[in-house]
């Protein structure tokens, strides 16, 4: 104990080199706990993406309908009854069911104009156009509650479905650009039939069907890789499909999250084996890759942080060894054990980690805190959904800091420590 | 030597000329037919659509599906570049693509609505690997055609198809064709009776195409082949 004190008094002693010291452990603590927070924000943003603009926390489907070599098999059907629906929404942490079908279809636009008297042909810029999208059929209702950022992200001059069974369809923006679809406002009388667009797609059995459409709204990419996508009304998908009163999906929305698996196992087991339920992570595994990745990359960059501020630590103490040679002396000649340097030194180096990183993370926390509830905009790549990143951290990684830098700072000083010790009192006193 | 060699030249047809062998075979300038194609689905079920084809000059084709109950009603039209499906759903006709595929199968559009290849293709005869037939490799003209690519066996006794290998972009065969069942439907002309073709990329998916009948003797009204004629 009585060394400790004297430790404290030796850093409180050269004031100047403590500071620079400590400057720079509170320059590598803050920097390393706003990286932190920041990734872990901008996770957030893309989890929350993903499964409250698209997927939902958890799915349920008839089994194998995830492994099936095509991505929409509209013959792993399911009745979509109340019973069913009442037992998924009972299930802990669900607030909300949306009842889905996902089928590969076609948007087909009308020509420009009719088709010349003379018989010669459309130019063929003038032509209306067919192209392939994936279409999710829903019920905007339930839907909203799954998925309520894809419903908060309509671009202006459109909107979400009004009803299940309306004749309207909601594409991706940059899709409808290329389809030169305009958006149909809201409550003007429908165009004749010849300018409407037609949703095709092939029912259930292979035959093609359709149904004369408008397009209500676009949405914005919310990633790279999701430009051929739409929305429509579950009831006239039902009919273009022939599936009145099925569905292929049902998506769940949690009151957390997190709770994804504990919600899967136990639906897993209420539905029997005739259904499989998926979670968000196991249905688009590509996201927790990426945020391996990116911890990955953290570990890196907060590891090079760390050495440069360690090797700080050591040239300090170096320095401190060196100017106390006499002083080291001394102790050593009235009796003090080499021992007890070494511990000396540790423990100056310990109280420089605790002190840095009490303050470094009360800067980064401070930090964290105003970026938090002002949020930082971010334009994710490939998306033009504009993000808005909350940092934050977790308590076991403020505890992780709040251990690991003084035992960093011990390791570090662990050297200029033991060279201390290593001194003859004779030589060291008559050092200048 | 060299004059054998000339004369064996000589003897093997050129490309142009088999080409438009296919195209009178399979595609006669004008026709009429009818035809069912069964669609095999990868979880092995099976669904048979009817058909009536009506063929005029060089590109107009009019279709009318007579069955099952689901597409009956549904009518193609080709005219030129141009190809509609008229939905009675829709109560108007809407284009479609060529690649598309036709009615769920594994056929796309073209290749029943659009039977073309000099004007799509350019084809160079390559090595044959049954000693009985001719092989041509086509390559697409045009991003609008069907395939990229195409490999056609064809018999040399009497100039039919027998086999028929389809590429896409990437170079990947997409799917392949057996000709089989030829048979003289009218006097003087022959063609396949029956075409299966196979879904390369989902092995498990085929459609086979069935002519039942078809004639070259027909009137056909000009009118059969306007966007104003579909669901009359």
């Amino acid at each position: 104990m009585a060394l400790f004190k004297l430790a404290v008094r030796n850093l409180r002693r050269n004031q100047r080199r403590t500071a620079i010291t400590l400057v720079a452990m509170v320059v590598g603590v803050t920097g390393m706990v706003g990286l932190r927070g920041f990734i872990n924000g901008q996770q957030d943003v893309l989890l929350e993406n993903i499964i409250k603009g698209r997927l939902g926390a958890v799915q349920v489907h008839r089994t194998g309908y995830v492994k099936n070599v095509l991505t929409s098999p509209l013959q792993l059907d399911m009745a979509d009854t109340p019973e069913l629906r009442g037992r998924l929404s009972a299930a802990p942490h669900v607030i909300g069911v949306s009842p889905r079908i996902e089928f590969g279809a076609m948007v087909s636009t009308p020509d420009k104009r009719p088709q010349p008297e003379d018989g010669s042909d459309l130019p063929e810029a003038d032509q209306g156009k067919t192209s392939f999208f994936l279409a999710t059929a829903i019920e905007p209702e339930s839907e909203s509650k799954v998925t309520p950022r894809r419903h908060g992200l309509i671009n202006k001059g459109g909107r979400m479905l009004p009803s299940a069974d309306a004749p309207e369809l909601v594409l991706n923006d940059e899709f409808a650009r290329g389809l030169e679809a305009p958006v149909h406002p809201a409550g003007a009388p429908m165009p004749p039939i010849e300018q409407q667009l037609a949703l095709l797609a092939g029912d259930r059995d292979g035959a093609l069907n359709g149904e004369n459409m408008v397009l209500g709204g676009t949405l914005p990419s919310f990633s790279a890789g999701d430009k051929r996508i739409g929305v429509v009304p579950l009831a006239v998908a039902q009919r273009v499909l022939r599936m009145e009163g099925h569905v292929t999906e049902y998506a769940l929305a949690l009151d957390d999250y997190t709770q994804a698996d504990a919600v899967r196992d136990g639906l897993k087991a209420k539905l029997g084996p005739d259904y499989e339920v998926h979670t968000w992570a196991e249905l688009f595994p590509f996201i927790k890759s990426l945020t391996g990745t990116q911890d990955f990359i953290f570990s890196i960059i907060t590891g090079v942080f760390f050495t440069v501020v360690l090797l700080g630590i050591v040239n300090a103490m170096l320095m401190t060894v060196l100017e106390r040679t006499r002083e080291i002396g001394t102790m050593l000649a009235v009796g003090m054990r080499r021992r007890q340097i070494i511990r000396l030194f540790l423990f100056e180096g310990v109280v420089i980690g605790t002190v840095g990183a009490l303050l470094g993370l009360s800067v980064g926390l401070l930090l964290i805190a105003f970026t938090h509830s002002r949020g930082i905009p971010l334009p994710a790549p490939g998306a033009n959904v504009e993000s808005i990143v909350r940092p934050w951290v977790s308590g076991r990684f403020v505890v992780g800091v709040l251990l690991g830098t003084p035992l960093g700072a011990a390791l570090a000083t662990l050297w200029p420590a033991w060279r201390a010790s290593r001194l003859r009192p004779v030589e060291a006193l008559a050092s200048a | 030597m060299h004059a054998l060699v000339l004369m064996l030249l000589a003897a093997d047809p050129t490309v142009a000329e088999l080409l438009a062998k296919y195209d009178s075979i399979m595609g006669p300038a004008q026709f009429e037919a009818e035809a069912t194609m069964t669609a095999t689905r990868e979880d092995g079920t099976a669904r048979t659509y009817g058909m009536k084809f009506l063929k005029k000059d060089q590109d107009k084709f009019r279709l009318w599906f007579s069955e099952p109950a689901a597409v009956k009603g549904q009518e193609m039209l080709r005219n030129g570049d141009n190809l509609w499906i008229y939905i009675p759903n829709l109560k108007r006709a809407t284009r479609v693509a060529n690649r598309d595929n036709f009615q769920g199968g594994d056929f796309n559009n073209a290749d029943v609505l659009r039977v073309n290849y000099q004007a799509d293709y350019d084809g160079k005869l390559i090595d044959s690997d049954a000693p009985d037939a001719w092989c041509i490799e086509l390559k697409a003209k045009s991003k609008e055609t069907s395939y990229d690519s195409i490999k056609l066996w064809m018999r040399k006794s009497d100039f039919q198809p027998l086999k028929g290998q389809y590429f896409g972009t990437s170079g990947q065969m997409i799917r392949s064709a057996t000709f089989t069942d030829h048979k003289e439907f009218e006097k003087g002309f022959t063609r396949p009776g029956r075409i299966v073709m196979q879904n390369e990329l989902v092995k498990t998916r085929k459609s086979e195409m069935r002519t039942s009948r078809m004639t070259l003797k027909v009137d056909v009204p000009a009118q059969r082949f306007t966007q104003a004629d579909l669901g009359k």
